[in-house]
């Protein structure tokens, strides 16, 4: 009995454990992080320490934008604590899903069935979209939700921006990760290759903003692409989506051509 | 088409190592074609080049009258795959597994699932990551029955397998083939494959040693003989089993006179080959005792596969059912075997 997609159905039932776990996670951090602004960001006191601290340090970790609701939400939740959370589950979900079905044995009893090996890699992208969509749409709710109780004083069409930004960001070290899978079939190497998109692009973003020297760091870090100009405080670059978007894309088909032509299991 | 598989010079390479080193053989419509050989020898990368889980470096397959490099999810649907290496997911039950794979595979007659689970006595319902290696693989097995396919491909279907389902097994491959289904399946031991298989290929690092009806292994495999005799002297005897073709190993003693009348004679020796030439000398003689054993296929092929170079004329003459060549690789195969590292895994 022929189904929609099974594949992208099967990948989504069989990660909700994980969806569930990642959800928790996020939505423990907004809970945790929003409600303080008005005690960390909002107070001279804490301002003063702040401007103790080296300047280099504050750029690094996007303390400087912090004195104000939407660039503290910037750079707690979707700089730092979202960011680390949400590429993780990507990475995890992209990685698994080819290299490391391939690594477990699995892979090679499904493509001796009626599927395409372009089907597999497309259904299971598009379940890790749809996983990724999912929790940026609960941390959508969530910051709106603390909005008010946490003087926060967002913009929901900015926060719209930065969430859709946040999640194509996310999108990219996973796809990264599927390609790689795809390519080697290594889960490993799948990991690792979402992590250098994620890590180095965080790195390039924290060093290239302390001096114009090393400025050049910042056009090669997906994370300034996305949060170069604080969408949460300005609003989103819907140009930057786009192309955040096309490479995650590019990536994909990049993966499934390269699974479509090599052997698998071996 | 009479022919649900042919493979024309497949050959194989993983970087610079060649594992299949162009093979040759073709598989009828409606009967079960056996592979057996040592593990390494390329039975598993010759199925997954079927299935087009790998590709061949070269060499042209046709998988039920398509090349399975092209012919996409359709020709995929009209087989049934069980891997040698069967990894199930953890978190699922069987029933749960077999519905997604039902989803991707070819239509499943309604209750069919269950009746085969009935037969093969294996709980649908259980969490797969307890079920033991024997209830893994009937897991296995059903996923690549259930949709009833025209062809079956098989990787070491019975390992695992309890005697009891092991019969089981081989009343489910009678039926699909009585059904008109192809089956093609490998094994190590010949034993498995014996009960099955109407043709079997013998694999060995890579080549095709012989292809061969399972009755012309079994005449050309070696037979032990055992004898006394009374009334003849023992040079006598032996003259006479040097007369027959193929025997060897001949050992004939005088047994000591005790209640016996004069000249009672012992002989043993090895036949290969067929059994009217003995009978007839045999008859000239005047026998107290005679024991002519099953052959041991299993001894038959383990020779072939521990020959060296030089012992496997019949790689190159190789096609299917082609039992004349193969009484003469037989033989050639059962001079006395190579060293156990002659063959790799």
């Amino acid at each position: 009995m022929p189904r929609i997609l099974p594949l992208f159905t099967k990948a989504l039932t069989d990660s909700w454990r994980s969806t569930l776990a990642w959800a928790l996670g996020l939505t423990a951090a907004c809970m945790l992080y929003l409600p303080l602004y008005p005690s960390i960001g909002g107070s001279a006191q804490m301002q003063d320490l702040i401007n103790a601290l080296p300047a280099e340090m504050t750029k690094a970790l996007n303390y400087d934008q912090i004195a104000s609701g939407p660039g503290y939400t910037q750079a707690t939740m979707f700089g730092l604590i979202g960011f680390l959370l949400m590429s993780m589950a990507s990475i995890g979900w992209g990685a698994a899903a080819v290299g490391g079905d391939e690594e477990t044995g699995l892979l090679e009893l499904t493509l001796a069935h009626s599927v395409t090996r372009v089907q597999v890699v497309l259904e299971r992208s598009l379940a890790v979209l749809v996983r990724i969509a999912f929790l940026s749409v609960l941390v959508f709710l969530l910051v709106l939700g603390l909005n008010g109780p946490s003087q926060l004083g967002i913009d929901v069409g900015h926060l719209f921006g930065a969430v859709v930004l946040f999640a194509a960001l996310a999108l990219l070290s996973g796809t990264a990760a599927l390609c790689a899978g795809a390519l080697t079939g290594r889960k490993i190497y799948g990991i690792a290759a979402g992590a250098a998109v994620a890590v180095l692009g965080y790195v390039f973003n924290a060093v290239g903003r302390q001096s114009p020297d090393v400025e050049w760091l910042l056009s090669l870090s997906p994370y300034h692409w996305a949060y170069g100009n604080s969408p949460v405080t300005n609003g989103a670059d819907w140009g930057t989506v786009a192309g955040l978007l096309g490479i995650s894309a590019a990536l994909i088909a990049l993966g499934a051509v390269a699974l479509q032509r090599r052997d698998v299991g071996v | 088409m009479t022919q649900a598989i042919v493979v024309e010079g497949l050959r194989k390479r993983f970087g610079h190592r060649e594992v299949l080193h162009g093979l040759d053989f073709a598989v009828e419509r409606g009967t079960v074609f056996g592979v057996i050989g040592p593990n390494g020898a390329g039975k598993t990368t010759t199925m997954r080049c079927l299935l087009d889980i790998i590709r061949p470096s070269a060499g042209s397959i046709s998988v039920l009258g398509q090349d399975p490099r092209r012919a996409g999810t359709a020709l995929r649907r009209r087989i049934g795959y069980l891997p040698g290496e069967l990894h199930l997911e953890h978190r699922t039950t069987g029933r749960r597994m077999l519905e997604h794979f039902e989803a991707i595979s070819g239509t499943v007659e309604p209750g069919y699932v269950n009746d085969l689970a009935d037969r093969l006595n294996l709980d649908l319902d259980r969490q797969t990551r307890k079920l033991s290696k024997g209830n893994k693989q009937k897991l296995g097995l059903l996923q690549a029955f259930m949709h009833q396919p025209e062809l079956l491909v098989l990787d070491e279907p019975t390992s695992g397998l309890d005697p009891l389902v092991q019969q089981v097994f081989h009343a489910m491959v009678r039926e699909a083939v009585d059904s008109g289904t192809t089956v093609f399946l490998s094994s190590h031991v010949l034993s498995e494959v014996q009960q099955a298989a109407d043709a079997v290929a013998i694999l060995r690092d890579g080549e095709i040693v012989t292809v061969s009806t399972v009755e012309a292994l079994r005449t050309a495999a070696v037979r032990q003989l055992r004898f006394t005799s009374t009334g003849t002297e023992a040079h006598d005897v032996g003259a006479l089993l040097a007369r027959v073709p193929g025997v060897g190993n001949v050992a004939v003693r005088e047994l000591p006179a005790d209640g016996h009348a004069a000249g009672a004679v012992e002989a043993t020796a090895t036949l290969s080959g067929h059994v009217q030439p003995l009978v007839q000398e045999l008859a000239r003689l005047s026998l107290t005792d005679l024991v002519l054993e099953e052959p041991d296929l299993e001894e038959a092929v383990l020779t072939l596969y521990t020959g060296g170079p030089e012992n496997k004329p019949a790689a190159d003459t190789g096609d299917a059912g082609s039992t004349g060549s193969t009484g003469a690789s037989i033989n050639a195969g059962s001079s006395p075997p190579r060293a156990e590292g002659a063959h790799r895994a």
